[in-house]
């Protein structure tokens, strides 16, 4: 797609270049005409002054040189005459060793004649009746002055008009980008969406980016509701399916039934396998995913609470230590984060010695998340294993923890990968590289 | 030890009141969220065990009216709703602990157990042990001086106050509101039948009697 800009800029030079030249060019056509039209009538009073200097003399008729204009005697002055009479025809002196040619028909030619020293000329025809005779006169006039002059104008108006282009294009692009601004604004905050540092757009725009930016932060409100009346939904849901599950398990470790060891150890197995199940998949439907582009996570507001969750949920003999770099912010939702940190911490403190440490960085194309512990560890090739079969770590340890089950589950669905290695606490790490979302 | 469940799932409610009754502790039970903020605030209770998703008021709001208003009984949430973000939510609340449905009943027998350790400064034994005793609080019987004595249920209950409050003075109204719950008579003179019977099996120095003010727990000394 091509800017607005460049769109802009390409209709304005064409417009401006047609427009230009009609008006230039129609222009210059109509003050020539009016100009002729001038000329015609100087060139008449020309024609009548000759025939004013008509006298009768001793030979017949002649014209008095006295009253005749000074250009007519000297060469090439560029105003001549001719009269024609049936049987003679008078020439000015100053058409010199130039003839000038009969016209065609009465008043101005509409074509100039070639003269001499580059001369063109402008004609005009009058015919009379005097002394008993058909009088033809024709008076020229140099129009090459006034055509010099118009071609002088016209490269003038040439380099006015193309100064004038370059000033309105570089005007044009001044006023569209300050017209686009608000645009340029949206783009901004949109990419700022993307990247999690808002949630929702700015609704102070003009008037044409409105309903656009409204309907942006409908879909956001609207999918944000979504989002929390399905998640509260699979609360209920789980709600509805856990309690009577709660009554069963109590119910399951009651003293009858443990006098029948075979039932009792049937139902608790398949009673844990519902549980499971349940938290499973209840875990995967509550996943925000990718569908809110404003989610985010900031880590220093809420890893402390996490951190004390997790303090109270494991007694306070453990050291638990997190850094991040201040301001940090993941673009992911922020129950899906407390999540997947929730359940791989709760996994560490659940094996550690003393000490878990989490760390968060960024960098160029993602994020890293470092889960340490200073317990057994697992060695090297048991962790594929234990990766790829999705298997709980933490089944010799009493609790209801899902382990990497759910976890891996949310790496998933952002593309990241999950890692085992050792941990310089001595212990496990677990190592969780997230791709950047694409802004 | 006095507790009030604050459950609506009365299926639930029943089993747990059994359990728990077996465990030895006075239980009261609520099922209504507007029941729970009040009688909670009002009576003296050792620990409350709230569910989260009650009629008439959310539990969540009930801990927060609780904590606003000074009231420092340990509580432990209990509930379906399982979530890192809900259970960060529940001990912003307030909560002392979180237990997710389903559970175990031991798991919740070993929390409730730990949770009132806790509160009263006792920190991390996998027994209750004071001034010489260990009580096992399972199988409801007493360590003293390398002999293993078992208890009758009221016994074991009375012991067992005494030895979360060493050192301190207990008068015989203050034993029966913790030992008995809401809807049980209260005789004092059960409670001089039971001191008795604890000095007879451990030893008359443990308990002191002082006059008209009540008892004491001193515990063995060697």
């Amino acid at each position: 797609m091509r800017s607005i800009q460049q769109r802009l800029s390409l209709g304005l030079i064409s417009v401006l270049l047609i427009a230009g030249l009609v008006l230039a060019q129609s222009s210059l056509w109509l003050f020539d005409r009016s100009l002729r039209g001038y000329l015609q009538t100087t060139l008449q009073d020309e024609a009548q002054a000759l025939l004013g200097a008509f006298e009768r003399g001793p030979a017949g008729v002649q014209l008095d040189e006295r009253r005749l204009s000074a250009a007519y005697k000297r060469p090439y002055s560029g105003l001549y005459f001719r009269i024609d009479f049936a049987d003679q025809t008078w020439r000015s002196r100053s058409l010199w060793d130039r003839d000038l040619p009969r016209a065609q028909h009465l008043g101005l030619q509409r074509e100039l004649v070639d003269g001499p020293q580059g001369q063109s000329w402008l004609v005009l025809r009058a015919d009379y009746q005097r002394f008993g005779q058909q009088i033809e006169i024709q008076v020229a006039r140099d129009y090459t002055p006034i055509l010099n002059s118009f071609r002088q104008v016209q490269k003038v108006g040439l380099g006015l008009g193309l100064a004038a282009l370059v000033l309105i294009l570089l005007l044009q692009r001044v006023i569209v980008s300050r017209a686009l601004r608000p645009l340029e604004v949206t783009r901004q905050q949109l990419k700022q969406l993307q990247q999690g540092q808002r949630n929702q757009l700015d609704q102070n725009v003009p008037l044409e980016l409105e309903p656009l930016v409204a309907q942006i932060n409908h879909l956001l409100n609207h999918t944000e509701e979504t989002l929390k009346r399905s998640r509260n939904a699979l609360g209920n849901l789980g709600h509805a399916l856990k309690t009577p599950l709660a009554v069963l398990v109590s119910l399951a470790s009651r003293e009858e039934l443990k006098r029948i060891p075979d039932l009792h150890d049937s139902l608790n197995q398949q009673l844990k396998q519902i549980e499971q199940r349940i938290a499973r998949e209840l875990g995967r439907a509550k996943l925000a995913g990718e569908v809110l582009p404003g989610a985010h996570f900031d880590c220093a507001n809420e890893l402390p609470g996490l951190f004390a969750t997790l303090t109270m949920i494991h007694g306070r003999h453990l050291q638990l230590d997190w850094h991040a770099p201040g301001q940090l912010r993941l673009p992911w939702d922020r129950e899906d984060v407390l999540e997947l940190l929730g359940n791989v911490l709760d996994n560490a403190c659940k094996w550690a010695d003393s000490r878990v440490q989490l760390s968060v960085s960024s960098g160029a194309d993602g994020y890293t998340l470092c889960i340490d512990d200073d317990g057994p560890g697992i060695e090297p090739e048991r962790r594929q294993e234990v990766l790829s079969r999705g298997s709980r770590l933490d089944e010799q340890v009493a609790g209801h923890g899902l382990g990497l089950g759910i976890v891996r589950d949310i790496v998933d669905v952002w593309s990241g990968t999950l890692q085992l290695t050792d941990s310089v606490l001595g212990g496990l790490c677990v190592q969780i590289n997230l791709p950047a979302k694409r802004a | 030890m006095r507790l009030l469940l604050v459950e609506d799932h009365v299926p639930l409610a029943d089993e747990l009141l059994v359990d728990l009754n077996r465990q030895g502790y006075a239980i009261d039970w609520l099922a209504d969220g507007r029941d729970a903020a009040y009688q909670g605030a009002t009576e003296p209770y050792d620990l409350i065990i709230l569910d989260l998703g009650l009629p008439g008021k959310p539990g969540l709001e009930v801990l927060q009216e609780w904590r606003s208003n000074g009231l420092s009984t340990p509580v432990l949430i209990l509930t379906a709703r399982g979530s890192w973000a809900e259970r960060i939510e529940g001990l912003k609340a307030g909560a002392d602990d979180y237990l997710t449905k389903p559970f175990h009943p031991e798991e919740l027998q070993l929390r409730i157990q730990s949770l009132l350790r806790r509160a009263h400064g006792l920190a991390n034994q996998p027994q209750l042990e004071a001034a010489g005793l260990q009580l096992d609080e399972s199988r409801q019987s007493v360590q003293h001086k390398g002999e293993n004595v078992q208890l009758t249920a009221a016994e074991f209950r009375l012991l067992r106050y005494f030895m979360l409050h060493p050192g301190q003075l207990l008068s015989k109204s203050h034993l029966a509101e913790h030992l008995y719950d809401g809807e049980s008579e209260r005789d004092s003179n059960v409670i001089e039948v039971h001191v008795n019977h604890l000095r007879r099996k451990l030893g008359r120095e443990i308990i002191e009697t002082r006059r008209g003010q009540g008892y004491r727990f001193n515990g063995a000394i060697p």
